[in-house]
């Protein structure tokens, strides 16, 4: 359980809050690139940390991530119009740079000054991978670029989709280390989906349905190890990196590709799930890229045009109570994501984890929540930068191994968390 | 008349802010009839600086090897006070046990103490708190027995998962 005002603490990210301050240190994602496909590309409307923006790509190529409303009457730049190195308001043709800055009023004289002291608030949108990032922070406080391996890897060895869920960011977040809820809720999945099925590493899973955990403190976040009786003498451990403040990875399954996720507060009861994969060695063959495509593994199927899930609150999930009963999900609703989704959006849009019983299973969330609570705290008080600032911190990668009983996981698998490129994933 | 959708929907309702309001609230009581067991010196210290928390059923101890040298895994449980216990005692009732390590010295016994909480299907976690890994050993015995260790340099993580665990 958390006290209440802990609670708001960490679930709260709009201007001025803790946790809102804490994600501003941090360069987060705040649209695919696909969003904005070509200059003079229309442009999309983004909220990210209760912050109404606007993002075009401009004639050049530039992208900028703006105000969405006019400086002039408060009128929604989406309407607006992207040409001429510009984002022109409809209403009365003024028009906005990608930092924000107005460069044209038509009803003021020609070689008027006025425009000059229009800015609207602008953050930086830079491509990295697949996805356009942005750090909403102090400029004089800008990190280095993201690190993370998915979106450094060549373009034909990773995949990055995104979805809307409906709840708070911190109990989506919350599933990316929960590793003990795989065995039930994805167990169908175990067995069908063409991006985990197959591997070795599955049988441990389904045999051993009592995981034991370690959860320990890494530079960045945390690793959490949950391990599993394998052949005698030995543990199948899988290994889940998370850098702060919500970057998750989950642990791969044989030669299949690496996965996991980046959860992002659009306000405090919703947020972007960004969710990726990729092979640290190999292109994606075109049947993993198509299942991706397809809402497969840790992707979601969305409603053709936008990024909501086809399955979703208002239609149930498309649960199927036949499938279920078949054994074919354990839940009944279908697909990895949308199986974790479901229930953290059951939750309520802020989950009240004044209420909650936990576990001893549950230390990695237990954990995360005191790292962030710190982090946090120590960022207001004393401006102290928080982990996963630092670059270094992304190099990280999950793992699957097995290793002889009296190995601890941290010891024995230094290499294979760390990202190295070029080097192959550990994996069983 | 029109027949319901396939669909109803009733979750749609259930997870919006405003039907939130409507969840049956009821002070939720203690669960877990816990013992903290220091296996070292400092852990003791920590031990002694949590215990004043605000705990419902939670006991603190200590634990020693025993004096005359008998078997490596004997030894002895005193309370916070300096009471003598005895591990049936203090096993009896409970449900969950958490073990801190700082160091190596408590090895043999987590793995004793570990093993009688696995004999009595007591759910075992260990919580080894240190900046580097002084505590190898201890983790190793306890691995076998505790469902859960957290490996943490911050102190209060051990604060945080009994206030978490609502003992």
């Amino acid at each position: 359980m958390l006290r209440q005002d802990i609670n708001e603490l960490l679930t709260q990210t709009g201007p001025g809050t803790p946790m809102g301050d804490l994600f501003r240190q941090y360069w987060i994602p705040a649209l695919l690139a696909e969003e904005l496909p070509e200059n003079d590309s229309p442009p999309v409307r983004v909220k990210l940390l209760s912050e109404r923006l606007i993002a075009f790509r401009d004639s050049e190529g530039r992208y900028g991530l703006i105000d969405e409303f006019c400086a002039h009457r408060g009128a929604s730049l989406w309407f607006g119009r992207n040409e001429g190195s510009g984002l022109r308001c409809p209403y009365h043709g003024w028009k906005y740079d990608v930092t924000g800055q107005c460069i044209e009023v038509p009803s003021e004289a020609d070689n008027s000054s006025f425009c000059e002291n229009v800015k609207l608030r602008a953050y930086p949108l830079v491509k990295v991978g697949d996805v356009l990032w942005t750090h909403m922070g102090d400029p004089a406080k800008r990190p280095d670029l993201p690190e993370f391996e998915f979106a450094h890897v060549p373009p034909e060895q990773t995949y990055t989709s995104k979805r809307w869920q409906q709840c708070n960011w911190l109990q989506a977040f919350e599933g990316g280390i929960d590793s003990s809820h795989v065995t039930f809720l994805h167990s169908g999945g175990l067995k069908s989906d063409p991006l985990f099925k197959g591997a070795k590493g599955n049988e441990y899973n389904m045999k051993d349905t009592k995981p034991f955990f370690e959860v320990a403190d890494s530079e960045g976040g945390l690793f959490v190890g949950a391990r599993r009786n394998a052949e005698e003498g030995s543990y199948y451990w899988r290994i889940t990196p998370y850098v702060m403040p919500a970057f998750t990875m989950v642990p791969p399954r044989g030669d299949h590709p690496l996965h996991g996720h980046f959860w992002v507060p659009i306000d405090d009861e919703n947020c972007w799930t960004y969710s990726f994969d990729y092979h640290p060695g190999r292109p994606l063959t075109a049947a993993e890229r198509q299942a991706m495509i397809d809402g497969h593994g840790v992707h979601s199927k969305n409603i053709p045009g936008t990024y909501r899930p086809m399955a979703n609150m208002d239609n149930d999930y498309l649960i199927d109570r036949e499938a279920q009963k078949r054994g074919e999900t354990y839940s009944g609703v279908a697909g990895i994501a949308m199986q974790d989704a479901s229930l953290q959006e059951s939750m309520g849009p802020i989950v009240d984890r004044t209420k909650e019983r936990l576990v001893p299973a549950d230390s990695g969330i237990i954990k995360a929540r005191q790292k962030l609570r710190k982090a946090a705290i120590a960022l207001r008080d004393e401006g102290v930068t928080p982990p996963g600032v630092d670059t270094a911190h992304h190099r990280v990668r999950s793992a699957a191994v097995v290793l002889p009983q009296a190995e601890s996981f941290l010891d024995s698998c230094r290499d294979a968390i760390k990202a190295t490129p070029g080097v192959p994933h550990s994996s069983v | 008349m029109s027949s319901l959708p396939m669909y109803a929907s009733e979750s749609a309702k259930a997870a919006s802010a405003s039907e939130s309001r409507y969840r049956i609230t009821v002070p939720i009581a203690p669960a877990r009839n816990a013992r903290v067991i220091a296996l070292d010196t400092r852990a003791a210290s920590v031990a002694r600086r949590i215990s004043d928390g605000p705990w419902a059923n939670a006991r603190f101890y200590t634990c020693e090897a025993a004096p005359d040298r008998g078997p490596a895994d004997e030894f002895l449980l005193y309370r916070l006070d300096g009471v003598p216990a005895a591990l049936d005692d203090m096993l009896r009732d409970t449900d969950v046990v958490v073990i801190m390590a700082t160091d190596d010295s408590g090895g043999t016994r987590a793995a004793a103490i570990g093993s009688a909480c696995s004999a009595r299907a007591i759910t075992t976690a260990g919580v080894v708190l240190g900046d580097g890994f002084e505590a190898d050993d201890a983790v190793a015995a306890l691995r076998p027995h505790a469902r859960v260790l957290l490996l943490s340099a911050d102190e209060s993580d051990a604060f945080e998962l009994l206030r978490a665990l609502r003992v």
